[in-house]
Parts: C-alpha cells; structure tokens; sequence
C-alpha cells in the first residue's frame, strides 16, 4: 500500500529523516518496498526571474544572451540560455550560483562561449518535478519576482510503498500506518476533527432515499446510508488531487475523491450514489439473482449468481457489494443528491465474488483482509464532513443504519514475568507500559502480583482484532521495544540428539558412492509433461499421477523415475557441446500401483556414451557395468541383489531395451530396481545422442526405516583349497544362475559334509565355433576347502566326478571336455 | 686341480656375463654346477684325491664354489632387474591428464543442505523427513492456516485430483485433498504428532509453489527448517540459534536481524535478514534470508502438545537462496539445468 508522507504528518508529528522513518516502518513489522519522491524537492538559491532581454549568443547559433530580473534576490542577472520556449516577459524558474539541482549539479557563475552567465534557467526536469525537459517551465501565474521556487512549486511528497502483513488490516489506512510509527518516536496521535456527527437537524427529504432494506445481514451486518442534497459535482481541490495521485489513484470527481481519500485515510471503503438514480428512491442489500447482469465502473458487464451480494434498487443491481459500483448510478457531473453507503460486508463473501468474478479493487482488498466495522459510522462523518466542505450542499434526513456492529469488549491479562519469560530476557514494567499506551492498548488495571511481577488488564481496540492473546501482547511489546535489541546468546543444547531420518541417510550414501564412482550428482524438476509420461511409462501413470490444477502444460504429472529429467540433462548438455557422461540423482518418485500412488525414496544414474575425445580410450560401460552399480547401491537399502530373482526385461516397457536390461524386486515388497540400456527409441525421441545405460532403485521409505538384522560371524578355514574348472554346454537362452545355482546344489550334495564348496563362479563364457548352434558354454570354477586338513587329490576328484556325472543325469546339460 | 679350477672360474665369469635371459640363466647354471656340470664333474674327483692332500683341495673347491655361487647370483640379479625393467614400457608423461571420466561432483544444493545440516547437528538437531504429497491438514489446517487463506489457493498451490489415492500418505481426515507440500512445515506436524516432546529437528525438502519460472522462481525448490520443542523456550535462544548458524557458515563477521513479521503458526514472528557484505555479488546491507518465529500455541494444540507446558521455536528458510548467496549465483534456474560447467564449479 503506498502511504504519503505529507498525508501521514495530518495525525504525527514526524521529524526523522526519510531513512529513519523506513527504518521505523521495518522495524515495527511491515516492509517498505519503495520509496517514492514525488513533486520539487528542497531547492535554495533557486527562485523567480523575468526575462527582460533576449539576445542571439555572438559565437553560437542555438544560444541566447539574456537579461534576468530576479528582483529581491539580486537584481538583473545575465544569463546565456539554451531554450527555445520562452519570450521575453515570461517568468521562469532562475537557479543562482550555489544553487544544487537534482542529480548533484551545482550552479556556478560560468562563461559559455566566451560570454559570462550568472546562473541558469530551469525546465522542470532540472528541478526535479516532471520529466518535461523540451524547454523551460513558463511559471504562467507570473509569481513575484525573487520568490524561492519551492513556494511556487507544488510540495514534494515521499511516498512509502509499504507490504501490510495480512494480520494488520487496520494499517491498509494512513490512521492506521500514522498509530504505529506515533507509537514507535512516542508522538500522540491526532484524530481528524469530526464537524458532523449524525445529526441532520429537522430537514427530511424522503424523497431522495425512502427505504433501505437488508435481506443478507449474514453477509452485511451493518449498512449505514446518509443523503447529502444539493451537492455540486466538479474537480477536487488541489491538495486533496495531489494527496490521491501521490499514492497512485486518478483524481475523478471530488464526490469519488473524498471516497478514496477517507477510505486511505480510515480504511473503511465507502460508496456515492447518485440518489436521483436509485429506482423507487429504495436500497436492497439482496442476493443477485441468478444470471441477473451488471455493468461495472471498468465498463464490463458481469454475469452475477445467487451466491453474490449486491446494493440494488428496486429494480436491478447498483453495486457488486464491497467490490465495485455499477456504472450507471455513480456519481456524473450532473448529479446533485447522494447518497453515501457505509457499510460491513463478510470478508468471505466478498473475496468469493471477487475471485468468481476475477474482480478485485482497493474495497475488496480490504473487506476481504477485514475492516472494522466499529469504525464505520466515524468514517461515514468525515466523508461527510469533507463532501459539505468541498461540494457544498445538505445533509438530510432520513439516515439509515441496519444492523450494528457486533459488539467489542476484549481484555488480555498479562504479567511483566510472562513477557519476560517468553522473550528469554529482562525487560522493565515501564517500557511495557509506554508500549501498550503507545499502541493504544489501554492498561484497564494495573495490580502487583506476588511471584509474576506486575499484572496488567488491557483492553484491545476494536481494530486489533489480531491481538487475542497474552503471547500476542509478546509481540506487541517487543516490536516497540525494539527487535534489534535483543541480547546476543550461547545456543543452549541439551542433549536431545537422534538419529537422521533414514531416506536421508540412504540418499546421503548412494549420493556419496556415486559420486565416489565419477558421477555428476543433478537436480530435476519433479512435474513432467503427461506425453513423456504416456509414451514412455504408462497410461495408467499418466492418468493416476496427473495435478489436478498444473500451471504449465509441460509440467503436469508427478514424476515415476528419475531417469527421465536425467535425459534432459544430458540432452541439454549435448545441446551446448558439453561432454556428459556418468549423471545421477536422488529424489522423490511416485509410483502407481493397483489403483494407487506410492511416494518413494528413489536413486538413479545415466551412463552415456563418451563422447569427451581423449588420448587414450578407456571401455565403454556396459550391462554389467550398471548392474554392479546398481548392486551397490541395493546393499545401502539393506538388499543383496545376488540372493534376489533379477528378470530379463520382455517387451519394450517403460523406456528400457527388451534383451538388454533386467529388473529386480517388486513395489509389493516395498522396493524395485530397473537397470541396463534405455530404449534406443525413446533417448533417440528425447533428443539424446548415443546408447544409454541407467539405473534405478526405488524403495518406499518406510522400507528403510526398518533396523537391519545384525549380520553374525561364520568361522572360515584358513587351509588351502582345492580347485576344479568346469565347463558346461547349454542352450544359448538358459540363464547363467540358473546353471550356477543347480551346479552349486549338485556340487554341495555330492561334497556331503566331507567338506564344503567355499564358493562357485562363472569365468568363462563361450558361443561360437566348436560349439552346436544355439549352444554356449559356461565354465565354471569350483572352491572347495576343509576345516580341518588340507584336501587331496584322492578325495575331491570322486566328488568332482559325481558332479559331473549328476549334472548330465539331472538336466538336459553336457560336459564340456 | 688348482689350474683346473682356477681356469673354470674365469670361463663362468666370461660366460656369465653374457647371460640374456632366465633360460640361458638356468642352462648355464646347469652346465656348471647341475648333476651333470663342469664343477660338479671337478667336485666329484676329490673321491680320488689323496688323503694328504684333500684339505687343501676342499679349501680350493669350497672356495670355487662361493666365487661361482657369486657370479651366479650377480648374473641372476642382472637378469631379474632386465626383467622388471621390461615389465615397465616408456617412461610416464605426469603431465598427461588422466583418460578416465571424473572426478564426479556433489550438486551445490546438497552441498549447501549438508553444511546446514553438520552445523546443526553440533548443536543436537537431527534430520526429519516426510512425504512431498501432503493433504491439507499437515500443510495448512495444523500450521493454523485459516480455511480461507490465499496460500490454499488453487492459483498458488498444486492439488492432486480428488480421486487420487496415496496408499503411504496418511491422511488425517477422509475428506481432505492431497496437494504438493508448499513449505516443510508440514514435516513439523507428522514429527509432533509421531511422538511427545522434547524435539529438535532439522527438515530439509522438495516444496512446491504454483509459480512461473524465472530467475528467482521456481515450480519446485528446497526449504530447510529447524523445530525445537521444550520447556522455556525463548525468543533469544532463537536469535541465538540464527547467530550461531549463520557465524558457523559466513564466518563471524555476518550479523543477523529479527524484524517483526507475521506467519500464522509462530507468535512472534519475525523475517530474518543477514549482513555478509563479504560474499560476493552482496550489494544490499542486509539481505532476507528466512522466517521464524516462536511456535503458536495453536500449532501445539493441534498436535496434541500442552501450549500450557511446551514453548518452541521454528526457522525456515530457502535453500537456493542460500546457495546463490554463497556462491554469488544469480539464476535459480541453473540449479535444476545442471549444466556440468556450472556442476564442477563447486565440488
């Protein structure tokens, strides 16, 4: 809201400076976004002349010579001129030596071209009033010579664009910005002087408003209408022009002037009608009805509904109430009967039709942040007051006032000792005194209490609706005392320390590996455009994660993986020729299942191709690349993949390559991982060059809230083992596990509990010539160790045997020789 | 015996030297001192060596044997050290990068959140989480948000469809909508409501804000707040609190200032400005820096907690904000571009 100065000093004196004035505003709650100078500045040495004589420059042809009369201030003065826009008998502003212009420019005698001059003459820009700077400022009411500029010029305001918090309506006014900043240099308050005061004598007119009739009061409980007849509509008076186009609003009429003017001023809106347009000379506050229409001051007309509030007459709508008056019953030119509504409206129902109408204006604003309603009748006064002083006319009878405030009485008690307590240190029981009197918060009682200190009974004016609370006087208190005084601490810490939520932890360790592992860690957005979703996830997550309200189209559904805003990292990467490689992340997910949503914990990496040129060349990562990764970061959710079922990916789904990546885990047990190469289609459709390996693991954190099992020691031997390499033939498609496992089960049955096999690895995996077609080998080595001796020959070769002969027996597989 | 031996001697040494490789190594040992070797042969004639005379010539074979046994060994050391030198290749250029990608780099938000969070843990915060889809309880209604505020907003907040079902976020009422958290605040409330006090945590997370994207603005950023439950807990442990953090981040010169604001689950509440004319791109006195405020005892008595007994602070601030402060980044959106010249800059 912008506050003027010049208005603000009406109720407070105020001395400060500009800054310390901003300093105050800051510091009692409210931030002053601008500050705003408008009209002449202080200017000395600056004063009236008269051009007496107007010479061509001898050396300059856009040049004049002229003879200046400044009369008191110094007489005739030569000046050289550059303007063209004046004639000789004009007066203008003269600056003299000494005088600064804005901008730090300083008037000294000087020769220009070889001809002295004693000053210059001013446009209104070198002054500081206006941006006209196409010539010189002709003062045409020719003021007395020598007389200092600033006593013709119009006054200089500043104006402070202040953010009011939603808490404090009752600051949207300049009584309201005026009580605090008295109450921080400790100045009184000075209320306008009310002149009128409801009183309309014996003159009635009844013609002019017959009836005033309130249907909602749920919505309106308090409307008040006075006539004012034989009013005379025409320009405000200048002061009351200035004051309105300093904080930014169009002088119209004085009639919708002094509205402005005192609802700034009060903060309570108001409404003129012309009363000779009233329809049956009667007012209903009324539901509209539904589709009934009206055109408003802006020129639109709007469709109303019976959820809105409106001033009618007997026949239409007048006024969307608290929001903005019809177009056709305002005041004009003509009118010469009013009638002024004051009135309450619900800040509720007035911020509905508000934003159903897409309508908003100072009077909605502040409905809809509340306005006291106990000031409604005294706001109603001063227009009153204003409108017979500067429009001239009446007011008469009847007044109307349906409904009433609903009553105030609020009192906090509240202790010195409390105050202290909550602000942690000492402040005396007179400062709060001086600070609740300075606000207007009026101590009632004031009584010793034995353990508490002081105990004070304060009434809260009806405008503090804000203050409930004894920890509300806290604030109120602190704020004048000063929160910049606020002594200095050592943080206190007594020992509370727990551990750090574990999806933090989990993300802190996977982060930590990856980047260990050469990783760029990245941060993408969360929302992701619904195609993406469609074309490479699922329909069912496009249709289950979509926002009901997005706001921008490529930005509509929830995130399911992560590896997408990785694409784009390295699609916008290649775009600037930067080579990217090895990128990862950490993130919420949201995954859907059987008809649900499921927020998890969720980490993933790209690993595209290098396409740095370098001097020697290292191996692409691969399948078996990601696949190590992606295990270690399993192990930091607790999961060891090599005990888990990993499925080759079937079919093209969610953006993985079928034969060339796997899957892991299922969203049922609370975890999931997906790792390989990314569908050559989709990085090819997402703009990325090259093949793409990825993984992901998502995990629900709940998941990794739950302890891990203490792992227990197993004794092992610490004697040689002994060795066996076996290859076996199998069909080309038959999983390497799954030969691993039955040769592993076969190789433990035949050992018996002679001794064990430590450990069994494929080394060596072979298709191709020597082999049938649609055959592999795969070898493997065996480990096989005792406790307590060291193995021989004699005994593990039998077993070695029955391993192979067992295997051949049991499965469809053959012995490699 | 003595020319004999004293000749073999000098044949070794010859023949030793010349020794390329272990083979010829092996065979030359052989050759001398092998079952079947020249010395060998010699040794073997002491059987016919009279008695008399045997000290002398077994101090001479003895001595034969060390000075072969030495060039033996010289020769096996030469050849070894051949060997090892051509395990090696070409002398290394140092100054060659290396080939290998790397090395890899934290992003500056989680460079930023973690500094926060070691600073904080010093002083006995741990770090809380919770879920980034929240419903209107946790987010507005327990942090005293009137129903008719215009954070709720549907122009300033992301919903979720009324059909939308989350099967591991608790909802407190069945009636109420999810929608995307828009500060985590609202992890305040699930840490109150999951246990008594006293508490002292630390959230760092994802918000969401229905904004246009600039250069200050974005559709999601990261937020970091602090909540400390306990008895007496007082306006100036907060300012405390504030002086500590920031001293431990911008060193002691930085200052901070409460003005008095106003949030509807603190009272009182006050905006937090900083002064670090030190950090680069820092032109303004005074920068706002976050929000905090002394927990409402309305906020405590939606979580159960006795506002009677309790007394609390709460601080949050933006973690972009911070991270363009201390690193004199001017464009919020770099952080989600992750262009790597600007990912490496900060590792």
């Amino acid at each position: 809201m912008k506050i003027s100065l010049n208005w603000l000093k009406d109720y407070v004196r105020l001395d400060a400076s500009v800054d310390e004035i901003c300093r105050a505003v800051t510091f009692l709650g409210f931030e002053v976004e601008q500050v705003i100078r408008t009209g002449a500045p202080e200017l000395s040495h600056v004063v009236v002349g008269e051009v007496l004589v107007r010479d061509k420059h001898p050396n300059a042809d856009k040049l004049s010579v002229c003879q200046v009369d400044v009369g008191p201030a110094g007489g005739v003065k030569t000046i050289v001129c550059g303007a063209q826009n004046y004639q000789v008998g004009d007066r203008v502003p003269v600056a003299l030596p000494g005088a600064v212009l804005p901008g730090n420019f300083v008037i000294k005698q000087s020769k220009i071209r070889g001809q002295s001059s004693d000053g210059m003459m001013c446009s209104a820009k070198e002054l500081g009033v206006a941006e006209d700077a196409s010539g010189l400022l002709i003062l045409t009411d020719r003021p007395a010579l020598g007389t200092p500029i600033n006593a013709v010029l119009p006054p200089g305001d500043v104006v402070f664009d202040i953010e009011v918090t939603p808490n404090r309506p009752d600051c949207l006014s300049h009584l309201g910005i005026a009580r605090e900043l008295a109450a921080w240099f400790r100045q009184e308050l000075v209320y306008p002087e009310e002149k009128f005061n409801g009183d309309t004598g014996t003159t009635v007119r009844s013609d002019l408003l017959k009836s005033v009739e309130v249907e909602a009061p749920e919505d309106c409980p308090l409307y008040t209408a006075h006539v004012i007849a034989g009013v005379k509509v025409g320009p405000s008076p200048a002061w009351l022009q200035e004051r309105l186009t300093a904080v930014g609003l169009r002088p119209i009429n004085n009639i919708v002037d002094i509205g402005n003017y005192v609802m700034l001023e009060y903060g309570q809106p108001m409404h003129a009608f012309d009363a000779r347009k009233l329809g049956g000379q009667r007012i209903v506050v009324r539901r509209a009805r539904d589709g009934e229409k009206i055109t408003t001051l802006d020129g639109k007309e709007r469709a109303l509904n019976s959820r809105m509030l409106v001033i009618a007459d007997e026949a239409r709508p007048v006024v969307i109430a608290g929001i903005m008056g019809g177009e056709d019953s305002g005041v004009s030119e003509a009118t010469t009967d009013l009638v002024l509504e004051v009135a309450h409206f619900k800040r509720q129902s007035v911020r509905w039709t508000s934003k159903r109408l897409a309508l908003a204006s100072d009077s909605s604003y502040r409905y809809e942040r509340g306005v006291d309603p106990h000031t409604a009748l005294e706001a109603a006064y001063r227009a009153i007051d204003l409108i017979l002083e500067h429009a001239g006319g009446r007011a008469v009878g009847p007044s109307f006032k349906i409904g009433g405030e609903a009553p105030w009485q609020r009192e906090i008690v509240v202790t010195h000792d409390y105050i202290c307590e909550k602000l942690g240190f000492e402040i005396p029981e007179a400062d709060m005194e001086t600070a609740f009197r300075a606000l207007e918060l009026t101590i009632t009682r004031t009584e010793p209490t034995p353990a508490r200190g002081t105990a004070w009974t304060v009434n809260i004016p009806s405008w503090r609706d804000d203050l409930d609370r004894p920890i509300d006087l806290v604030e109120e208190v602190l704020r004048i005392y000063g929160t910049e005084k606020i002594p200095a601490a050592v943080v206190q810490s007594p020992g509370l320390v727990g551990d750090d939520d574990p999806v933090m932890v989990f993300n802190r360790r996977v982060t930590d590996y990856l980047v260990g592992h050469d990783f760029h860690e990245c941060v993408n957005y969360t929302l992701r455009p619904a195609a993406e979703l469609r074309g490479w996830v699922s329909q069912t997550a496009a249709a289950e994660l979509a926002l009901a309200n997005p706001f921008v189209e490529d930005q509509s559904h929830l995130r399911p993986t992560l590896v997408l805003g990785l694409l784009d990292t390295l699609r916008l990467n290649q775009s600037r020729g930067v080579p990217a490689t090895r990128l990862c992340e950490t993130g919420r997910v949201f995954v859907e299942r059987n008809g649900q949503n499921l927020e998890c914990a969720a980490v993933a990496f790209v690993m595209a191709e290098d396409t740095a040129r370098r001097w020697r060349q290292r191996p692409a990562a691969d399948f078996y690349t990601v696949k190590h990764h992606i295990e270690a970061l399993a192990v930091a959710a607790g999961i060891d993949l090599s005990r888990q079922p990993l499925v080759p990916v079937v079919g093209s789904y969610n953006g993985w390559q079928e034969g060339h990546s796997a899957a892991a885990g299922e969203m049922a047990h609370g975890w999931g991982a997906r790792f390989g190469l990314l569908n050559l289609a989709m990085v090819k459709s997402l703009g990325v060059e090259g093949k793409v390996y990825a993984g992901i693991f998502v995990i629900l954190p709940e998941k990794l809230g739950a302890g891990l099992e203490r792992r227990r020691y197993a004794d092992f031997s610490l004697l040689p083992a002994s060795w066996r390499d076996l290859a076996v033939v199998v069909d080309a498609a038959t999983p390497a596990e799954e030969v691993r496992k039955t040769l592993a089960k076969l190789a433990r049955a035949a050992a018996g509990s002679r001794f064990v096999l430590e450990n069994i690895a494929v080394f060596d995996v072979y298709q191709g010539a020597g082999l049938p077609e649609g055959k592999k080998s795969l070898a493997f080595n065996l480990v096989f160790r005792a406790p307590d001796r060291t193995l021989t020959d004699e005994e593990v070769n039998p077993v070695f045997q029955k391993i192979q002969d067992d295997l051949v027996a049991a499965t469809g597989y053959a012995i490699r020789k | 015996m003595q020319d004999l031996l004293t000749a073999l001697v000098a044949k070794a040494a010859a023949e030793f030297t010349s020794l390329q490789s272990r083979p010829a190594f092996e065979a030359a040992k052989a050759r001398y001192v092998g079952p079947n070797g020249e010395f060998t042969g010699l040794m073997k004639q002491m059987a016919g060596v009279p008695k008399e005379q045997r000290p002398v010539i077994g101090r001479l074979i003895n001595e034969t044997k060390g000075q072969i046994q030495t060039l033996l060994d010289t020769a096996l050391a030469r050849i070894e050290a051949a060997e090892m030198q051509a395990q090696l290749g070409p002398a290394i250029d140092p100054t060659l990068p290396s080939p290998d990608p790397g090395p890899g780099t934290h992003h500056p938000l989680t460079l930023v959140r973690e500094e926060m969070c070691r600073i904080l843990r010093k002083v006995g915060f741990t770090v809380a989480d919770g879920p980034e889809v929240e419903t209107e309880f946790y987010c507005f209604d327990a942090l005293n948000t009137p129903a008719d505020h215009p954070a709720r907003d549907t122009q300033d907040t992301f919903y979720l469809p009324e059909s939308a079902r989350f099967g591991n976020v608790s909802k407190k009422d069945p009636g109420e909508r999810y929608l995307l958290r828009t500060h985590t605040s609202s992890v305040q409330i699930r840490t109150m409501l999951k246990g008594p006090p006293p508490i002292r945590i630390v959230s760092p997370g994802r918000v969401y804000r229905r904004d246009t994207t600039d250069a200050t603005h974005s559709a999601n950023f990261h937020q970091l707040e602090c909540l400390y439950v306990d008895k007496n807990v007082t306006v100036r442990d907060l300012k405390a609190l504030l002086d500590y953090i920031f001293e431990s981040l911008l060193g002691k010169a930085t200052k901070t200032r409460f003005r008095p604001h106003y949030f509807s689950y603190t009272e009182p509440s006050f905006e937090v400005d900083l002064s670090a004319q030190h950090l680069p791109k820092v032109k303004k006195e005074w920068i706002e820096i976050g929000g905090c405020g002394m927990v409402d005892p309305t906020v405590f008595a939606s979580v159960g907690y006795d506002p009677e007994v309790w007394t609390g602070y709460a601080f949050g601030m933006g973690l972009e904000r911070l991270a363009m402060l201390l690193y004199g980044i001017d464009d919020i959106r770099y952080f989600y571009q992750n262009d790597l010249r600007f990912l490496k800059q900060f590792a």
